[in-house]
């Protein structure tokens, strides 16, 4: 009842897992757990856990100098001295022109790199490239061609999930990639001899001035389509420990063939033709002016909501006829692993998440269902697999049959929705028997049960 | 028994004498009352009577005659199908049953409407039977009036204990300035704030907060020493005014007992002057106030799909057809009702809402309005009684069909009717996170209006409710934090 509703409200949250939804950020921090943190002594050493909070200022002494003390760890963490070793220190070079080969191989590379360029070369990765003739078409190199900056000396645990080789043993970094490195400190990157025009003979196409971060931002937000929102979901999810690579809808092209679009679509099969029958068999001629479940004597009360059953529902399995045209702000551009996944980067697996991000405040509606439903048929099917999604009729409605992640970028605040296409169609809970108790065996999720007496 | 002085003890607080009293009773939480066999009450998940065949089994003789035999009964005697009348409110722009078998049958198969003067199952005559003293027993309203006047009690003393607590900091700070003044002053000035600076596990006492448990358990406790302190003063030649109270007697202000009791007394006292007055006599007086109210929607499934229900105009006297009831509900379904000759537009609301409701309905949902939560439905499983509702449901419309892009005007039109901001997306997502349901957003989408379409309204409402199209996604917060295992 409503009176237990607004009972459970109250209650602790039982199970974590589904609803969990209380915000550590929103907390007010206690930074005192900051004194215990050894920066320097061992890496293995977890993140302590976060002080209670207070409410209410009261005029106590007590309260200000915990206070106090919180404020002066937060100082004495942030004044840490943050150090660079030479040793670990990654170089990276800007190329505003993308993708090219070193300039010391180049006059002996280019033939074959026209040759295999060819191949696979894109129409819009030439008009960059009219400055260096001899650079026209440097595509086959194997990197992505939005790349922008060439680290030599590739070390460190991040180039395991993120830029490319290339033949000359350079690892190629997309624009985002590269900001989140120079962002965290990873990376320095140099303009390059071209930008600054100082052309000193060496090989080296390292002008030895380092790239500000301004510099950066303004070198590569807007380039290969990396908009500031798209950057924001990439760094922040980056940050916790996601691998994220650019999903084919980036660029505006369809995403990866879904699997049932492929399967042919094939006759109604026995089953089907008996399903036809049978919903021919309970169909109600009654529907015109009522009752829908007919008039003369009922047998069951599944047959009746075998009849009742008249409005038609989107069934998220069934195969689309053509394959679903995303538009732009409602098309998943990144694709999302989970830092437990196993990630190749030659091999990406498939994706733990899909992302389309959207600006709230170009896009400031709701997406339609025509602008949603196409952007759940454009990811592949993942129906509730796995034995307790099978037992738990719950679990498998908030799964869905597809789902989408859609990061709302509201002048730089991201807030994610998960979008699941639940076919309450499929799940007639009428064959499910009757209730098994008061209260308790109602649903299958482990409720806190509210003792209706107090 | 145990639940009924506890329910006294809480509305009589005649200060010692009762507190004595209700001191035991406090302290072992009396059992609830038992639960009506809630599985018995709602066996039939619909107001309709279901009549199985005999199983049928086809070597078995026996079987085939009894099957036969069963379809004879029926033809001989068909069983009377019950079909329950309820009339129109126009002014409240909703559907009265005032029978009071036919409240009792929509509310217990299938959770239809809701009882008018009662939170939803109909009890105030229940409720009102109690009130004056002639039923045992206590209404699930009361209960949650019990339970919320001792929760906001046990809030009040927790802020009391916070503040005591505050205050003696306040004292034994001042305190230890003065002494600190004295001998001297900076090393005792540089100590509280050395101690606390690390002080997350060295000083537990003040940081450990006070939890509703531990102003139960402090009440208790208090109950308890009023206890000793009452027997104490009854028995004469105690030593009466030394009551060994220490320095931390926690002890009820008056103020806050006067806050808690002042409306439960009160009732108390009408009741008891109303009972001795009129006593007996005011028993047959005693008539339901009360009256079932569907919604628009309930009724319409009732009567249509259900085929349970007739609906009364309030001026004519004689049933609704099911034609002009969707017509009339139409009307109805925007504040003013539009004119009854105009006719009805394919995206009116109450068409959308109603799809909406027979969808779930016929998966077997128990379907009831969502309004508290800031939803269009809840949608429970087998019903109210057995489990909280697990989904909350939005309805959107959505209009997909070519037609409905057509002309700027009905683009304009169209937007205006599906578009929802992201801020009231987030907040209903947040609303319904904290009462623990899945948001479900239930788009539907309309059809486009075909020639044929007011013939069909006056006709075939089974082929127009078929051209819509329903389609159901989950939302749901993704917390990144959360999924990263």
């Amino acid at each position: 009842m409503a009176d237990t509703d607004e009972a459970a409200i109250h209650l602790p949250s039982q199970d974590s897992a589904a609803h969990n939804d209380i915000d550590l950020s929103d907390e007010t921090q206690d930074f005192r757990m900051l004194n215990h943190l050894s920066f320097l002594s061992d890496s293995s050493a977890t993140l302590p856990k976060r002080g209670e909070k207070d409410f209410e200022p009261n005029p106590t002494l007590y309260q200000a100098d915990i206070l106090d003390a919180s404020r002066q760890a937060m100082h004495n963490a942030l004044a840490h001295p943050r150090l660079h070793n030479t040793k670990n220190i990654v170089v990276g070079i800007y190329a505003p022109d993308g993708p090219a080969p070193p300039r010391s191989s180049a006059p002996s590379k280019s033939l074959d790199t026209i040759a295999e360029g060819d191949a696979e070369s894109r129409p819009a990765q030439t008009a960059t490239d009219t400055e260096e003739p001899q650079f026209k078409k440097p595509a086959g190199m194997g990197v992505h061609l939005d790349s922008c900056v060439y680290v030599s000396n590739p070390k460190g645990q991040f180039f395991k999930n993120m830029g490319r080789a290339d033949r000359w043993n350079r690892v190629w970094l997309l624009p985002e990639e590269a900001l989140y490195l120079l962002e965290r400190g990873s990376l320095d990157i140099r303009w390059p001899t071209s930008a600054t025009g100082c052309d000193d003979e060496g090989d080296s196409e390292d002008s030895g001035i380092p790239m500000s971060l301004q510099a950066a931002y303004a070198c590569f937000i807007g380039r290969g389509g990396l908009s500031v929102d798209r950057y924001s979901v990439y760094t922040g999810l980056k940050r916790l420990g996601y691998t994220l690579i650019r999903a084919p809808g980036w660029y505006g092209e369809a995403d990866e063939t879904t699997e049932d679009s492929q399967n042919k679509r094939q006759g109604p099969g026995l089953a089907g033709i008996y399903g036809r029958f049978m919903n021919w068999l309970y169909s109600s001629n009654t529907t015109a002016v009522g009752p829908v479940a007919g008039l003369g004597i009922h047998r069951s009360y599944n047959d009746i909501y075998h009849k009742l059953s008249i409005i038609p529902w989107h069934d998220p399995t069934a195969p689309q006829d053509q394959p679903p045209q995303t538009e732009p702000p409602f098309r998943v551009v990144l694709h999302v692993y989970k830092p437990s996944t196993p990630f190749r980067k030659s091999a990406p697996p498939t994706p733990d998440f899909r992302i389309a991000v959207v600006n709230a405040r170009t896009q400031t509606t709701m997406p339609t269902m025509a602008q949603l439903g196409t952007l759940l048929d454009s990811t592949p099917l993942d129906p509730p697999k796995g034995e307790k999604m099978q037992r738990q009729l719950y679990m498998r409605l908030r799964n869905g049959y597809r789902n989408v992640v859609l990061a709302v970028v509201d002048q730089g605040v991201v807030s994610y929705l998960r979008i699941a296409d639940a076919a309450f169609g499929k799940e007639k809970i009428y064959e499910r028997g009757a209730p098994t108790g008061n209260k308790k065996g109602g649903g299958p999720r482990p409720k806190f049960t509210k003792p209706k007496g107090r | 028994m145990a639940s009924q002085s506890n329910s006294m003890s809480i509305a009589a607080p005649e200060v010692a004498a009762t507190a004595a009293n209700s001191a035991p009773t406090q302290n072992t939480r009396p059992s609830r009352p038992p639960r009506p066999n809630y599985r018995h009450i709602h066996r039939f998940p619909l107001p309709l009577s279901v009549h199985p065949l005999p199983p049928l089994i086809p070597h078995n003789p026996i079987s085939i005659v009894s099957v036969l035999l069963s379809y004879l009964t029926y033809l001989i005697s068909p069983p009377r199908h019950e079909v329950h009348s309820a009339y129109f409110d126009p002014d409240t722009s909703s559907v009265h049953v005032t029978d009071p078998k036919a409240i009792r049958a929509l509310w217990e198969m299938g959770f239809f409407g809701k009882g008018s003067l009662s939170r939803s199952e109909p009890s105030w005559l229940e409720r009102e039977k109690k009130r004056r003293g002639l039923l045992g027993g206590v209404t699930s309203e009361e209960v949650t009036r019990q339970r919320r006047t001792e929760r906001r009690e046990l809030k009040l003393e927790r802020a009391r204990m916070e503040k005591l607590a505050i205050e003696q900091r306040l004292k034994a700070e001042a305190a230890a300035r003065e002494t600190g003044d004295a001998s001297a002053g900076d090393t005792s000035a540089e100590q509280p704030l050395l101690s606390s600076a690390d002080g997350v596990t060295n000083d537990p006492l003040p940081t450990e907060k006070f939890s509703l448990r531990k102003a139960r358990e402090a009440k208790m406790l208090e109950s308890q020493r009023s206890v000793v302190q009452a027997e104490e003063k009854s028995t004469p030649n105690s030593t009466g005014q030394m009551s060994p109270s220490g320095g931390k007697t926690v002890r009820f202000s008056p103020v806050v007992q006067a806050k808690e009791f002042a409306p439960d007394s009160t009732v108390l006292h009408v009741t008891e002057s109303v009972g001795d007055e009129h006593g007996a006599e005011d028993e047959p007086l005693l008539n339901n106030e009360e009256h079932l109210q569907l919604s628009n929607e309930e009724a319409f499934f009732l009567v249509y799909g259900l085929g349970a229900l007739q609906v009364y105009d309030d001026k004519l006297n004689a049933p609704l057809s099911v034609p002009s009831l969707l017509s009339l509900f139409c009307q109805h379904s925007r504040f003013p009702p539009c004119h009854p000759s105009s006719d009805l537009d394919l995206d009116d609301p109450f068409m959308i809402s109603y799809v909406v409701y027979h969808h779930f309905r016929s998966l077997g949902w128990v379907v009831r309005s969502g309004v508290k939560f800031g939803v269009d439905y809840l949608l429970y499983n087998r019903g109210p009684v057995f489990s909280h509702a697990e989904f909350a449901v939005v309805v959107i419309p959505s209009f997909e069909h070519p037609y409905w892009s057509a002309t700027e005007e009905r683009r304009a039109h169209c937007a205006s009717k599906q578009a929802r901001s992201w801020w009231w997306l987030h907040c209903v997502n947040r609303v319904q996170a904290q009462v623990k349901k899945s948001l479900v957003v239930c788009y539907v989408d309309v059809p486009q209006p075909t020639s044929g379409d007011i013939q069909a309204l006056s006709g075939d409402i089974g082929t127009l409710l078929a051209r819509y199209k329903v389609r159901e996604m989950l939302i749901r917060r993704w917390v990144p934090n959360r999924t990263r295992d």
